[in-house]
């Protein structure tokens, strides 16, 4: 299969993230302003080196068609490529792969990736085709509905722990006491037994079960390892492989909604890295509900179909152990910045990689899987699927 | 509508595209996009075939008849429904093999089992919109 990134041509020379704040007054502008101040600071790159820019569709910006054009400009950049990827949680992943390919085919030479989204501070987004008429007057409460459906029928066809997902609340959330960038909302411990009695939002799924909305926002610096040797810049991280499906199974009318595009995009990057999961030191997988978390972990293939919950149970998912996952909170115990959310992932991953997991650092950073998840369709599943392999530069 | 008021439970908005949806839904009938090309139907609405890209669809009507493929308890309501909470959301898997989201009645979390099966039945939201829900087919 042919992959360019596999060469390590491409590098992640920076990355920034604000605080993930409930309600916090601010603009995405002024979000991304935090990044490009952070991502100024500590690289040393001034706008004017900067020709490309890869963002996300928000829900606070929604309504302005021009968001690329605006962001740019607002952060003083003339670019030669700009980039707005409505793929919602899989977009921030997403955006790195399409970075390196407009990097790769010559169209821009150092690409800011600049994830802002003050969606709880501005909800501007409005999805009509089938979600007027079928969704809404019906009384469903986005997403949280959705997993209600999904891990019911995940529950008739597997054994569904609650413990397991339990343990990924509690493991994720000590985690995020030690990330000074998490909600404030979350700097406390919780036990197995907060999880299980935690409110009933979409029964089965739980309060503690899901992600929370926020605002805030990440980025990474990307440009040619080549470019990077002569900045002589001493971190890097390279995304090797990518992978991505929008729409999984679209034909089938009646499909298992236990199944996800996961099944195709897991054995196809890691066919394109040349691993399998075996070699990933870390995984930073989307989690905007647990029970997501675990159908990953079996479609990526870290275990097999319905063994999430053994796995989870029987694996050190810390930062020392076997298999350290999510180890900065995860967006569940740090907030979702909105339609940045997916960054939560990225960051964590490349801070990593870098050496600055102050408190959380584990020990073999030297791979990660980082995936994204964006949008549920009608009575289906999760939209897009995106995983991205990184590795540690030298 | 002003902030200050109470929020309504939301309508559907017809478009010429879900219009004979709702037409066919005042009248107390069901009717689902048809492929003849294919022999398939599919739901939600669109403008083209799924399978062919083609836009020779028809409407059928259809019974209205099913199984449960999953269902939820709603506790928290969204905007309009917070005076309904809880209440119940079911997928139907009709007959004719499609699934559908829809309100639940005559049900409750206890009775509610994955593959029995429901049948439509109405509920009248506006002058304009009624709205098709699912209770067991006894």
């Amino acid at each position: 299969m042919k992959n360019p990134l596999r060469d390590r041509e491409i590098a992640i020379i920076g990355y920034a993230e604000t605080r993930i704040e409930r309600r916090s007054g601010k603009t995405a502008y002024e979000l991304a302003g935090e990044i490009m101040d952070q991502i100024a600071q500590r690289t040393g790159v001034v706008p004017a080196d900067i020709d490309g820019l890869a963002t996300v569709q928000t829900h606070s910006e929604a309504a302005n068609p021009f968001w690329a054009p605006f962001l740019g400009d607002h952060l003083g950049l003339s670019l030669s490529w700009t980039q707005t990827s409505g793929n919602g949680g899989a977009s921030p992943a997403g955006n790195v792969a399409r970075a390196a390919a407009a990097i790769q085919a010559g169209l821009c030479e150092m690409v800011l990736c600049c994830n802002a989204d003050a969606a709880n501070t501005r909800q501007r987004s409005d999805q009509r085709s089938y979600r007027t008429d079928f969704v809404e007057p019906v009384g469903l409460q986005g997403p949280p509905s959705y997993f209600g459906f999904i891990m019911r029928r995940y529950m008739e066809k597997h054994d569904l722990n609650f413990e397991a997902l339990g343990k990924l609340a509690v493991e994720q959330r000590k985690g995020a006491l030690t990330n000074p960038n998490i909600c404030e909302t979350f700097n406390k411990p919780i036990t197995l037994e907060d999880y299980l009695t935690s409110r009933m939002v979409a029964e089965p799924l739980r309060l503690l079960d899901a992600v929370m909305r926020c605002d805030g926002a990440n980025g990474v610096l990307i440009t040619t390892t080549e470019r990077a040797r002569k900045m002589g810049v001493g971190k890097m991280v390279h995304p090797t492989a990518f992978a991505e499906l929008t729409n999984f199974d679209v034909h089938n009318q009646t499909p298992d909604v236990t199944e996800t595009g996961f099944s195709v995009v897991g054995p196809s990057v890691f066919e394109k890295a040349g691993m399998n999961h075996g070699d990933i030191r870390m995984a930073h997988l989307y989690d905007d509900f647990h029970i997501a978390t675990m159908m990953q972990l079996e479609q990526i293939g870290f275990c097999g179909r319905g063994g999430g919950s053994d796995f989870i149970l029987g694996t050190d998912i810390s930062p020392t152990g076997s298999l350290p996952l999510n180890t900065g909170g995860g967006q569940i115990s740090s907030g979702q910045p909105g339609l940045a959310g997916g960054g939560v992932q990225l960051i964590e991953a490349v801070r990593q990689m870098f050496g600055e997991a102050e408190g959380r650092q584990v020990p073999d950073p030297s791979t990660a899987l980082v995936s994204g998840i964006g949008c549920i369709n009608y009575v289906r599943n999760w939209s897009v699927s995106a995983a991205l392999i990184l590795e540690q530069g030298a | 509508m002003t902030d200050t008021q109470v929020r309504t439970r939301p309508l559907p908005q017809p478009w010429k595209l879900t219009e004979p949806f709702w037409e066919a839904t005042r009248n107390a009938k069901l009717i689902i996009q048809y492929d003849p090309a294919v022999e398939k139907y599919q739901f939600y609405p669109r403008s083209v075939s799924i399978f062919t890209g083609r836009s020779n669809l028809e409407w059928r009507e259809v019974p209205g008849k099913g199984t449960l493929y999953s269902f939820t308890d709603i506790h928290v309501a969204p905007p309009g429904f917070e005076d309904l909470a809880p209440y119940m959301i079911g997928v139907i898997e009709l007959d004719e093999g499609v699934r559908m989201m829809t309100p639940l009645q005559g049900i409750t979390m206890d009775a509610a089992v994955l593959g029995m099966r429901m049948r439509v039945c109405w509920q009248k939201l506006s002058d304009k919109i009624t709205y098709p829900a699912f209770e067991p087919d006894r």
